[in-house]
C-alpha cells in the first residue's frame, strides 16, 4: 500500500521528479568522474616513480640502496625465484647496475647502466612503451643497449650506432666493452632520460666482472598503494643479508608527496562532496517542502505521521537509487573514457618531475571501487536526509495548520 | 674556505701568526718562493722530460692488484702513460694534453674523452683521480701559500686555492725536507676543511742531477685500509722527446 502511493507520487509529477532526477545524475556522474580523474594524476606520478625504474618493490642486499655499493651483490636463487611466484607479483626483474663512462666518437657522459633480462624487465617497469626510436632489448640480445633521450642527445647516437661503455670493476680493471644503441626512451623524467641505459644482464655482468650476480630484484604487484604489507610478508621469510623495500621506503619524499597529495585531494573532495550535496539537497527539500498540504490532507484523512515519514522515505529512496544507478554508469562511463583517452595537454603544459615521481600533461582517470560506492553511499543518505527533514516538519504539524501552508 | 681569504687581508694577522711561527720574511717575497718550491715539488718526477717505469700497487677492501706502467712526460703539460701488465689490461693508456684526458681501451680499440664531470673519476682503479692528473701541475698557479712553520729540516707551507681558480681541494698543506729538497707529505683538506687524503714519500734516491723520493703512498683517509702505492723504478730525465710525441696516434699505438 505505502509502496504503491510513493511510486505514484513519484511518477505523479514528472517534471518535477524528472528535475530532482537529473540533477543528482548529473552531480553524482561528476564527482565519480573528477575522484577517478584525482586517482589518475596520483597513480600517473607514483607509476613515474615506479613502473618507469624502480618497481614497486626491490629485493637487494641489505644497505645497497644507499649508496650503490657495486660489491653488494647476491646471486637468484630457485627458493627465491619460487618465493616471487605468486598472485600479488605481476612482474619480477633481476638486475645489475653499473656507473660508468658511455662515450661514442668525440663525445661521452657519465651513464647509469642496467643490466636486464629484456622480457622480464618489461614485467615489471613500462620503459619498452616509452620508446621514441628504435625498438626495445629482444630476449638473447648480446650487447644491445636502449637509453635515455637526453643522454643519447648529449652522445649524439640514434639506433644502430655504437658506444662505448667504460667503468671499474669489481676486480678493479678497468672493465670495457662495446654497445650497439637499439632503442631511446623518453619517460619525462630529466634523471632518467639523461643518465639511464638498458643492456642485457650477461653483458654487464660481463664488463663488471660479476658473474651470475646481481644487485636487485625490482617486483611490480598488483596494489601498488598497499605494497607495505606485501613487503613484511616477504621481510620475514626472505635469506639473511637481504632486504626488501617497498617505494615508501625508497622513495621517501614520493610517500611524503603521496600523503600530502591525500590531504590537499581530501580537503577538494570534500568540497565537491558539499557542492553536490548542496545541490542534492536542495532539490530533494524543495520537492518534499512543497507537498506540506498534500500531507496535510493525507493526515486529515487519517495517515499516521509515521506513515507520511515513511512514505517521503520510500519515494526518496526510489529516486535516489535510480538517480544512483544512472549517475553511476554515467560517471564510470566518462571515467573509462577518461582512462582509456584521456585529454592530452602537454602542448599547453610540461611535464613536472618532483620528489622522483613526474607529473604528466594529461588528465587520465583510474577507477577504483572506493570512488565509486563512497559518494554513491554518501550522496544516498543525503538524498534521504534531505527528503526526510521537511517530511518530518509536515508530519509533526496538525493536519489543519499543515493544509493551510502555501 | 672564505675565512682564509680575509685573513690574509689583515697584514697584522699575519705578521702576528708569522711572529708565532718563528718567521719574520716579508710574506709577498717569501709568496713567490714558496709558489717556486712546490712547483718543484709537484713536477719532481716530470722535469723538463721524462721517461719512466712505475709499478702501481693498489689496496682497497676487496680487491688488491698490481699494475706496472711506462710513462713519458714532457714540461707540466703532456704527459702518455700505457699499462705494461697485468695482460687484460695490456695496452690501456692514458694521454693527458694540457687540461685534456684520453684513455685508449685496447679490447674495443676505441679512444675515449674523459669529459669535465668525470674528472673526480678514479685513475685506472687507483686513489688517484683523473683531476689529480691534470690539476696537479696548476697547483703553484691555483693556489697562495703561506709557510707555516720551519724547522732546521723542514718546512710546513699551506696552500689555500685563489678566488677563482677551478680546485677541488679547501687547503693543502705541505711538508718538505730541505735537503735534500724532497717532498716527505702532502695533506689535502677538503672544502669543509676536513682531512680527506694524505700522500706520503720515501726512498730517496738521486737520479741524474736530481733527488727524488722514488715511492709515492696515496691514504685516502676516509677508508683506512685502503691505498695506492706508486713505485718508480727506471726514471730518467731530460731525454729526447717532443711535442708530437704525445699524440691520440701514440696514445693509440700497441706494442
Amino acid at each position: 500500500m505505502l509502496y504503491q502511493l510513493a511510486l505514484r507520487n513519484i511518477w505523479r509529477n514528472r517534471r518535477r521528479t524528472l528535475l530532482t532526477l537529473s540533477a543528482m545524475v548529473v552531480s553524482s556522474a561528476l564527482l565519480i568522474l573528477s575522484l577517478g580523474i584525482f586517482s589518475g594524476m596520483l597513480y600517473d606520478m607514483l607509476a613515474s616513480a615506479t613502473e618507469q625504474y624502480y618497481g614497486h618493490m626491490v629485493i637487494s642486499a641489505k644497505g645497497y640502496q644507499d649508496d650503490r655499493d657495486m660489491f653488494l651483490n647476491f646471486s637468484l636463487t630457485t627458493p627465491l625465484e619460487q618465493q616471487l611466484e605468486r598472485k600479488e607479483i605481476l612482474g619480477y626483474s633481476p638486475r645489475l647496475r653499473g656507473f660508468g663512462l658511455l662515450s661514442h666518437d668525440q663525445e661521452s657522459a657519465p651513464g647509469e647502466i642496467l643490466g636486464v633480462k629484456p622480457a622480464l624487465e618489461r614485467g615489471v617497469t613500462g620503459l619498452a612503451d616509452a620508446l621514441t626510436a628504435g625498438s626495445y632489448l629482444e630476449t638473447g640480445d648480446r650487447n644491445g643497449v636502449v637509453l635515455g633521450s637526453g643522454l643519447a642527445r648529449r652522445l649524439k647516437v640514434v639506433p644502430g650506432d655504437e658506444l662505448v661503455f667504460v667503468t671499474q670493476a669489481a676486480d678493479g680493471s678497468v672493465g670495457n666493452d662495446l654497445l650497439e644503441v637499439r632503442g631511446i626512451f623518453t619517460t619525462g623524467d630529466v634523471g632518467h632520460d639523461n643518465a639511464l641505459a638498458l643492456v642485457p644482464l650477461p653483458w654487464l655482468q660481463n664488463v663488471i666482472a660479476l658473474p651470475e650476480r646481481i644487485h636487485e630484484i625490482a617486483v611490480r604487484t598488483d596494489q601498488p598503494l598497499n605494497v607495505a604489507a606485501l613487503a613484511r610478508e616477504f621481510r620475514a621469510r626472505l635469506p639473511s643479508g637481504l632486504e626488501i623495500l617497498d617505494w615508501g621506503e625508497m622513495l621517501p619524499e614520493m610517500r611524503e608527496v603521496v600523503a600530502s597529495y591525500d590531504v590537499s585531494r581530501l580537503i577538494i573532495v570534500i568540497i565537491l562532496y558539499i557542492a553536490t550535496a548542496l545541490g542534492i539537497l536542495n532539490t530533494f527539500f524543495m520537492s518534499v517542502m512543497e507537498r506540506t498540504r498534500e500531507f496535510g490532507v493525507l493526515m486529515a484523512i487519517g495517515m499516521k505521521p509515521g506513515q507520511v515519514r515513511r512514505m517521503v522515505l520510500l519515494e526518496t529512496f526510489f529516486m535516489g537509487s535510480l538517480a544512483l544507478v544512472c549517475g553511476v554508469l554515467l560517471g564510470l562511463g566518462l571515467s573509462l573514457y577518461m582512462a582509456e583517452v584521456g585529454i592530452d595537454l602537454s602542448g599547453t603544459l610540461t611535464p613536472i618531475t618532483y620528489a622522483g615521481g613526474t607529473i604528466l600533461p594529461r588528465l587520465h582517470a583510474v577507477i577504483e571501487p572506493g570512488n565509486v560506492y563512497i559518494p554513491a553511499s554518501c550522496l544516498l543518505v543525503i538524498s534521504l536526509l534531505a527528503g526526510f527533514l521537511p517530511a518530518n516538519r509536515a508530519a509533526r504539524m496538525q493536519p489543519v495548520v499543515a493544509i493551510r501552508e502555501d | 674556505m672564505p675565512i682564509f681569504f680575509r685573513l690574509k687581508i689583515f697584514p697584522a694577522i699575519l705578521a702576528l701568526s708569522a711572529l708565532m711561527t718563528g718567521f719574520s720574511l716579508p710574506v709577498a717575497a717569501e709568496d713567490f718562493n714558496l709558489a717556486g718550491l712546490v712547483r718543484r715539488v709537484e713536477q719532481q718526477y716530470t722535469g723538463q722530460s721524462s721517461i719512466s717505469r712505475v709499478e702501481m700497487d693498489v689496496v682497497t677492501g676487496h680487491w688488491e692488484r698490481h699494475l706496472t706502467m711506462e710513462s713519458w712526460s714532457l714540461g707540466r703539460e703532456r704527459f702518455l702513460i700505457r699499462i705494461l701488465s697485468p695482460a687484460k689490461e695490456k695496452g690501456v693508456a692514458t694521454l693527458k694534453v694540457e687540461r685534456e684526458v684520453w684513455n685508449f681501451l685496447p679490447k674495443v680499440d676505441r679512444v675515449i674523452r674523459i669529459p669535465p664531470s668525470m674528472m673526480g673519476g678514479a685513475w685506472m682503479g687507483s686513489h688517484i683521480t683523473n683531476d689529480d692528473l691534470v690539476k696537479a701541475n696548476h697547483i703553484d698557479e691555483d693556489y697562495h701559500f703561506t709557510l707555516l712553520a720551519e724547522t732546521a729540516e723542514q718546512w710546513t707551507i699551506e696552500g689555500i686555492p685563489r678566488p677563482d681558480a677551478p680546485v677541488i681541494w679547501g687547503k693543502i698543506i705541505y711538508q718538505v725536507r730541505k735537503e735534500p729538497l724532497v717532498p716527505i707529505q702532502i695533506e689535502y683538506y677538503d672544502e669543509e676543511g676536513v682531512l680527506v687524503r694524505r700522500i706520503l714519500f720515501d726512498d730517496v734516491q738521486t737520479i741524474g742531477e736530481r733527488t727524488v723520493p722514488l715511492r709515492m703512498t696515496v691514504l685516502p683517509l676516509e677508508k683506512p685500509d685502503e691505498k695506492t702505492v706508486m713505485h718508480y723504478r727506471d726514471l730518467q730525465f731530460d731525454v729526447e722527446l717532443s711535442e708530437d710525441f704525445f699524440s691520440l696516434a701514440e696514445l693509440k699505438r700497441r706494442r
